[in-house]
């Protein structure tokens, strides 16, 4: 082989090299390195968590730099990153940098907000504003705390609506309430039925009534009474009913726990009664002028509605419904 | 304690053997003749064992990764793991140890058979110092021929890994696949870090084959005995080497 | 004495011819004692031939003046330099034409005679040619100008070296056996290129040889080497005519068929 064929051989050689170089390089970097390598900003936290030197800075998602370095602050009460940011990219004032966690096993990377186009662009050297997102530890811890809490409210609510042995729950209450009535009320209501037919049939007595004016006042004043509690027992009822709907569509977890097949029968049988009661006696107003001949019933009607005010009004004093109240305003 | 004598011995000759071509640098002009030829024995002709052996070996990371990476579903990164490792270790490291065997070789048998028939003496008569004349083309030679053996290194094992995982059956993963994730997960430097390894290794072979063949002493029987010294030393030297450059690329990084 | 013209080497040459002097010369090797305290000067412009048996530090002694070697006791200078300092060689030129030749097998005839003028950028290409064809054709070599030299017998190689030698036009030449290997014809050519050298030009000459015809045909004086010492030293004359039994036997050694000396050596 003569000289002029070898020395080609090994220009064409190195060529090769060289050109294969320049597209691994032109492939592999975009050609950054022998362009303007950008600006710098600095990012002040509280901790850089798993944030590494080289983790990617995005902006909105896109890959405008990489982190170029990480250090403590000159005064030591923070943790710094400098940001090498691509010349190409302008980053506003008011742009906020946080530290975005993308996997679980420890790749993070800073995340820029846009900003908005109106403020003025940070310079190189310039520190930017910065927010404290949770990281997986943090989120992990309020979990457990969270679950903590969560417990505690489910016991209280466990307690205050079914009670814990000593102290009558909610429905235990509301139940005595109606069972212990229920006997007295439906005597009252089979009572107030014999009244009427008597009424019926008896006229005769209709006119001793009206002409004793105090009755007559006496008896429309029971009659508005009656009245009031009915709706207040409504109102009671379907500020309940409403609770316990929250209760159990608002979380999986907890309406099955708060509601057990047992309660919810009894409350609703106890609902039921009062619906019955609060009917019977809204209807009983059409009869109420035929029930009017007989003292003694009037006084029984008046004793009834007596006692049953009394358990009302004990009903709204009572705890557990302020305690529901608690616990339904901090869940909810 | 010769052992050691005799070692001190060859790293204080190769200094000086080094400090003697460097400085004789500027006649390098005057001896491109030599130089090329040199750039012609050392890159040229190495080339195809070269890009056999880095294709080769760019399969077998390929499916040795597709086996153990399969266990865990990562299969998808072979691209990145394959080029990583030619990139930054086995292309330069696999360069370097063919050139020690077919370049460093034929160096330490030329120049201890010249030792041994007096040709180094009779140049030195001359007053033709054998580090300029013999020693410096060859470095320079090196120098400029070993980062294009490197990165044909690298290109071809990176292709044998793409081909082995296209055509294995239990990996099949395309080149689109292993290209791109090769890519994401690689940055020109590891190339380049590479690159200057397999130029310290290169220089480093070269330097140590020539100041052992001109160390011979002795009959035609020690020309066997350089030619196995070099080789030897040179493979140490390219596997210690390989520690402390990386490690000291790894600093100046970062 | 014959000097043709033509046969001429040299075009130009300036510089004068360089004494060599040494002084208490030991070497070893080891514990092996090559040299013993060897002192003797040659004379710019004379032909010092050294004789001596194989083996007797005739070549080592060659190296040292050369500066190959670096002595254990003494010194040697050449010129007035120490003959082991690097710069001797650039201040002086030295050409040593090995026993074995020592050509440079990587290179054609041709190249092996171009290189020293060329390394040191003495001529132009042209000049530098004219120059090798003449050292050729003197030392009858014309036809191997392309040839290499592994394509040599031994007694070409052996020519293509002092061919080489003349090229760097030296002013002190050494020769290591020249006229082993050669024909008597050759030989003799030899001999007449070394005393041309030193008439014309005055080139300081030393050679080791075994030869007696050319130490007692060219030689100014003769020194004999014998277990690493310098047992004699005189002119041819004085040579003739011995007076150590040493000497005298290793220049007229007698065939004695009837008391081998090999014999002599087992008892």
């Amino acid at each position: 082989m003569n000289n002029a064929q070898q020395t080609a051989r090994v220009g064409l050689f190195f060529l090769l090299g060289l050109a294969l170089i320049w597209v691994t390089f032109e492939t592999l970097s975009d050609g950054k390195v022998f362009k303007d390598r950008g600006y710098t900003l600095i990012a002040g936290f509280e901790s850089l968590k798993e944030l590494k030197q080289g983790d990617e800075v995005r902006m909105a998602g896109v890959k405008i730099g990489s982190v170029e370095e990480t250090h403590l602050s000159p005064s030591g009460r923070r943790a710094e990153a400098v940001l090498r940011i691509d010349p190409k990219v302008t980053i506003r004032e008011n742009a906020v940098a946080s530290i975005v966690m993308a996997g679980l096993i420890g790749t993070n990377y800073i995340g820029i907000e846009l900003g908005t186009a109106d403020a003025a662009a940070l310079k190189d050297g310039a520190e930017i504003q910065t927010k404290v997102t949770p990281d997986i530890n943090a989120i992990m811890s309020e979990l457990g705390n969270l679950g903590k809490k969560l417990e505690g409210a489910l016991n209280s609510i466990t307690g205050a609506v079914s009670g814990d042995g000593k102290t009558p729950g909610l429905f235990q209450k509301l139940d005595k309430v109606v069972t212990d009535n229920s006997d007295k009320i439906t005597a009252t209501m089979t009572n107030l039925q014999d009244v009427t037919a008597k009424l019926n049939q008896g006229e005769g007595t209709l006119g001793r009534l009206i002409n004793d004016p105090k009755m007559h006042d006496e008896l429309v004043a029971s009659v508005h009474e009656i009245k009031r509690v009915a709706s207040d027992a409504r109102t009671f009822v379907a500020n309940a009913q409403a609770i316990i709907d929250q209760v159990k569509t608002g979380q999986g977890a907890l309406g099955a726990l708060v509601f057990d097949e047992k309660t919810a029968t009894d409350l609703k049988s106890s609902v039921a009664n009062l619906r019955a009661v609060s009917d019977k006696l809204a209807k009983g107003e059409g009869t109420l002028g035929k029930l009017l001949h007989d003292d003694s019933i009037l006084r029984d009607a008046q004793a009834v509605l007596k006692k049953a005010n009394t358990a009302i009004d004990g009903l709204g004093d009572s705890g557990p419904i302020t305690a529901l109240g608690v616990v339904a305003n901090s869940l909810f | 304690m010769n052992q050691l004598t005799a070692i001190l011995e060859g790293i204080g000759s190769t200094v000086q053997l080094l400090f003697r071509a460097a400085f004789y640098t500027p006649t390098l002009w005057r001896q491109r003749a030599r130089f090329i030829e040199q750039c012609y024995l050392i890159g040229y002709t190495t080339l195809p064992i070269v890009a056999i052996l880095s294709f080769f070996i760019g399969s077998v990371l390929a499916l040795q990764a597709g086996y153990s990476m399969s266990n865990f579903g990562a299969k998808q990164f072979i691209g990145s793991l394959v080029g990583l490792s030619m990139a930054r270790e086995l292309g330069p490291v696999m360069a370097a140890i063919l050139l020690a065997g077919r370049v460093g070789s034929a160096i330490a048998a030329e120049l201890a058979s010249m030792k041994v028939y007096q040709e180094i003496d009779a140049l030195e008569t001359m007053n033709i110092p054998p580090a300029r004349m013999l020693v410096l083309p060859r470095l320079a030679a090196v120098l400029v021929m070993m980062p294009v053996l490197a990165i044909i290194a690298d290109l071809v094992g990176w292709f044998g890994g793409a081909l082995i995982s296209k055509y294995t059956q239990s990996i099949a993963i395309e080149p689109e696949a292993y290209f791109s994730v090769l890519r994401r997960f690689m940055e020109f430097k590891d190339v380049l870090n590479g690159l200057i390894k397999a130029e310290v290794f290169g220089f480093v072979i070269v330097l140590v084959s020539c100041n052992i063949g001109l160390n011979t002493r002795g009959g035609p029987r020690e020309i066997g005995a350089a030619v196995t010294k070099a080789v030897v030393t040179s493979l140490i030297l390219i596997l210690v080497l390989d520690y402390f450059v990386t490690k000291a690329l790894m600093h100046l990084q970062s | 004495m014959t000097c043709h013209p033509t046969r001429n080497p040299f075009t130009h040459s300036e510089t004068a011819a360089v004494g060599v002097a040494v002084e208490g010369l030991s070497k070893s090797f080891g514990h092996f004692e090559v040299l013993k305290n060897v002192t003797f000067s040659v004379k710019p412009g004379e032909i010092f031939v050294l004789m001596g048996p194989s083996g007797s530090g005739k070549s080592v002694l060659l190296k040292h003046i050369v500066g190959l070697e670096r002595p254990t006791a003494g010194r040697v200078t050449v010129d007035g330099r120490d003959a082991a300092a690097e710069s001797t060689r650039e201040q002086v030129r030295m050409a040593l034409v090995f026993q074995s030749g020592a050509l440079f097998n990587s290179l054609s005839v041709y190249d092996n005679l171009a290189l020293y003028p060329r390394e040191h950028r003495i001529a132009n290409e042209a000049a530098i040619r004219e120059k090798v064809m003449r050292a050729l054709q003197i030392l009858s070599l014309e036809g191997t100008a392309n040839k290499a030299p592994s394509e040599l017998s031994g007694g070409m190689k052996k020519r293509v070296a002092i061919a080489r030698g003349l090229v760097m036009e030296p002013q002190l030449m050494l020769y290591d056996e020249p006229t082993s290997e050669l024909d008597p014809v050759m030989s003799a050519t030899i001999a007449e290129i070394i005393a041309t050298l030193k008439e014309e030009y005055h080139v300081t000459s030393i050679v080791v040889s075994h030869d007696r015809e050319l130490a007692l045909g060219i030689a100014d004086r003769v020194g004999i080497l014998m277990g690493g010492e310098l047992v004699s030293l005189g002119t041819p004359a004085e040579l003739r005519t011995p007076r150590d039994p040493r000497v005298a036997e290793f220049l007229n050694p007698k065939i004695d068929l009837k008391h081998p000396r090999f014999k002599k050596l087992e008892t």
